[in-house]
């Protein structure tokens, strides 16, 4: 298997290439279950994080540690945006995106609960990987929507087209593949 | 003092107010929200390093509530951990697929542990992480991916309990059943 190797803070890891679309692959960049690289990214994020946001925002379920991470190393509290509608949700504000890695298009829901703690405050996203920019762009509506300002967008790689506006630690780029292998 | 909606909790120095939610099959319990709460997930971390059992090589735990937790358990021990999902995703390759077992009205489940994930429990020591053990049905699902990756359970530890699981399980503490 084809691997691309990345560095984050002091730790490497070789990323699997593999197809997500006919001609398409990218490295795959999992962080569940990795400690050591959620602990390197979370802290190294904390430190770029500018003095002035009062909150972190983040879509569940991949970058999630990251968020607890860099909650912890801020003292910033995070709210965590769900994928799914809960029974006990409040007014809850959603919208929808279609994402790379599932290609179908998937929900993004806000409590009701958590909209006071985002209106009128600067705001961090926080994610693993932003690549073609769906999700981050419906986060920001949703966020828009209830009154916050992002502030500043983070992640541990950008993918694709370079982004000035995310604060990254790397870059992925997209590979060109085979479209009859798989 | 409670009041009818809330339950007041104490793990660590950190006390919070749970709020009680109705679930699918119209009982009342306490919600537990460790995502965006790193002090509670500290907190409670801290307190279950002592119900990890020596002899464990490796933690699995499933997709949402309890994720924090366990990446923090995982830090504060040293002990890798492996994360089932509830749903399946494009680059699983080889995942193992289990039911979990019906318990709430006609509502299942099914846990998706994507295949070199399974692999690192082979042969292992696991210990299974949740945030709430209720009825167990989870924690069954998760022993059973446990067996077919070639694994060995060595225990269920969560940071509550509620009721009377079918399973021994290492808990902080029990939460009430009848709110």
């Amino acid at each position: 298997m084809n691997t691309f190797k990345v560095q984050v803070g002091a730790v490497t890891r070789d990323l699997p290439i593999v197809p997500v679309a006919p001609g398409v692959s990218v490295a795959l960049f999992n962080m569940l279950g990795d400690t050591e690289v959620t602990e390197a990214a979370g802290r190294e994020l904390a430190r770029l994080l500018p003095a002035d946001i009062d909150v972190l925002v983040t879509p569940e379920v991949k970058a999630l540690s990251l968020a607890h991470v860099i909650s912890r190393e801020s003292g910033k509290p995070y709210i965590v945006i769900r994928k799914t509608q809960k029974p006990y949700m409040v007014d809850p504000v959603a919208r929808e995106v279609v994402s790379i890695t599932t290609g179908k298009p998937q929900l993004l829901v806000l409590d009701g609960f958590d909209v006071q703690k985002i209106r009128g405050r600067k705001v961090a996203i926080v994610d693993d990987v932003v690549s073609s920019g769906g999700t981050l762009h419906s986060i920001r509506q949703i966020i828009d929507e209830v009154g916050g300002e992002v502030a500043a967008v983070v992640a541990v790689f950008t993918e694709g087209q370079e982004r000035p506006e995310v604060t990254a630690l790397g870059h992925l780029p997209l590979f060109e593949s085979d479209p009859t292998e798989r | 003092m409670n009041n009818l909606n809330e339950l007041t909790v104490r793990v660590g120095c950190l006390e919070r107010r749970l709020p009680i939610v109705r679930t699918g099959n119209l009982e009342r319990v306490p919600l537990v929200e460790f995502m965006g709460d790193s002090a509670f997930t500290n907190a409670a971390a801290q307190e279950m390093l002592a119900l990890i059992p020596p002899q464990t090589q490796v933690l699995l735990t499933v997709v949402t509530n309890a994720l924090p937790l366990t990446h923090e358990l995982s830090d504060r021990s040293g002990i890798p951990y492996v994360c089932a999902r509830k749903k399946r995703r494009t680059y699983m390759h080889e995942p193992l697929i289990q039911q979990v077992p019906s318990m709430s009205l006609g509502v299942t489940e099914t846990l998706w542990l994507d295949g070199p994930h399974a692999a690192r429990l082979t042969g292992q020591q696991v210990t299974i992480v949740q945030d709430v053990i209720a009825s167990g049905g989870t924690a069954q699902a998760l022993a059973r991916l446990v067996e077919r990756a070639g694994g060995t359970v060595s225990a269920y530890i969560a940071a509550f309990r509620r009721g009377a699981p079918p399973m021994a399980v290492r808990a902080l503490q029990d939460l009430p059943t009848h709110l």
